[in-house]
């Protein structure tokens, strides 16, 4: 009977998963033939009123969530879009230099790129910082101590992993000394790819991650539960 | 250099709305030439008077969405923005003629949605889970 059930649950959601809209470069790169036809939804758009990432959230949690369905979600949600704007106007990030990454991350500082336009400071302190920024080769030995600074940041913290030695090893992956990839370590929201990557790639990056704290909507998950 | 007399010079070319925007998106006061628009609908601009703009700050965008995002700017148009192309596409006979027939529609960085780039692998996996069979007993 229980075996049924897990059964149905793992066909049911196995059939959620083939019935879920894939759109952009997903949906090209589909490899399944035989797909249930869901031609209505496009892989791109040129409508300002209608841009491909608001078709993208069709039918997703994170719009049911964005959308408020009373008026106390839609207080709930506008409190979270406060937070949010506070949270993504003063980045504070940890500076975990351990390479050459840390010479890009320093350049990201200095005038051109100017992150204290962004409200990014740099603040060599776990307890004062919410976002750390791991820039280079992560070894064995240094492991533990990343892992102490990160327990050491106050919540709600971030994490952003810069260059391809802290995303996956990198250049040094076959290395008896060195960690493959730092989110084997701390657990890792944005991943900026390159070697090193620009200043401007990392900044990018710190865009992103303002991105993703506009997605928060935590009172209206804990309204709805 | 951003001073009183630029914002009120800039002021006074855009507009009211146009000040009004670009306060909102931009954070400054600008005033140029429009260059073009894109397939999206952002605008492009150009201020090439050193009094005016600082040389880095000449060439600029006006986003069509209130979420904006530099991916959103095509290729033809991030060579123009960032220096590598001279003239605007509009222009560029080069950039139009080498855009093939066969090259896919623009899409913009959907990191977060649904639409986000998702690795899969098609290799048959090295390691396999032991099935046990068990063979038929004779009675």
């Amino acid at each position: 009977m229980s075996l049924a059930v897990f059964r149905n649950a793992a066909s049911a959601a196995a059939h959620r998963a083939a019935l879920r809209p894939q759109v952009g470069i997903a949906a090209v790169r589909s490899i399944h033939t035989t797909k249930q036809a869901n031609a209505e939804i496009p892989t791109s758009s040129t409508d300002p009123a209608r841009p491909i990432t608001q078709i993208a959230k069709t039918g997703s949690n994170q719009l049911s969530l964005e959308t408020p369905q009373n008026k106390a979600e839609y207080v709930l949600s506008t409190m979270d879009k406060i937070v949010n704007w506070a949270r993504q106007s003063s980045m504070w990030p940890m500076t975990f230099g351990l390479a050459c990454c840390a010479v890009e991350m320093m350049h990201m500082a200095a005038a051109r790129y100017d992150q204290d336009r962004l409200g990014v400071v740099f603040r060599a302190s776990p307890r004062q910082s919410d976002i750390m920024i791991v820039a280079g080769t992560l070894t064995n030995k240094m492991a533990p101590a990343l892992r102490t600074v990160y327990d050491q940041m106050p919540e709600p913290r971030w994490v952003i992993s810069m260059g391809s030695c802290a995303n996956g090893g990198g250049y040094y992956h076959y290395s008896y000394s060195v960690v493959r990839g730092c989110d084997r370590i701390v657990p890792v929201d944005i991943y900026v790819p390159g070697c090193p990557p620009t200043a401007e790639a990392l900044l990018y990056g710190m865009l992103q991650l303002q991105r993703k704290m506009r997605r928060n909507r935590k009172s209206v998950l804990w309204y709805r539960k | 250099m951003v001073s009183l007399a630029r914002t009120i010079r800039s002021f006074r070319r855009v507009g009211f709305k146009e000040w009004w925007r670009q306060l909102q998106y931009i954070g400054d006061a600008k005033s140029g030439t429009y260059v073009g628009k894109d397939q999206f609908g952002n605008r492009y601009f150009e201020n090439l008077n050193p009094e005016e703009e600082i040389p880095g700050r000449h060439r600029w965008v006006d986003f069509a969405q209130h979420d904006f995002n530099a991916t959103q700017v095509p290729p033809e148009w991030h060579s123009w923005i960032s220096h590598i192309r001279k003239d605007p596409p509009t222009e560029d006979r080069v950039v139009q003629n080498l855009s093939p027939p066969w090259k896919a529609p623009y899409v913009e960085n959907l990191t977060g949605t649904r639409g986000a780039y998702r690795p899969y692998n098609t290799t048959k996996p090295k390691v396999t889970a032991w099935q046990p069979t068990v063979a038929a007993r004779g009675d």
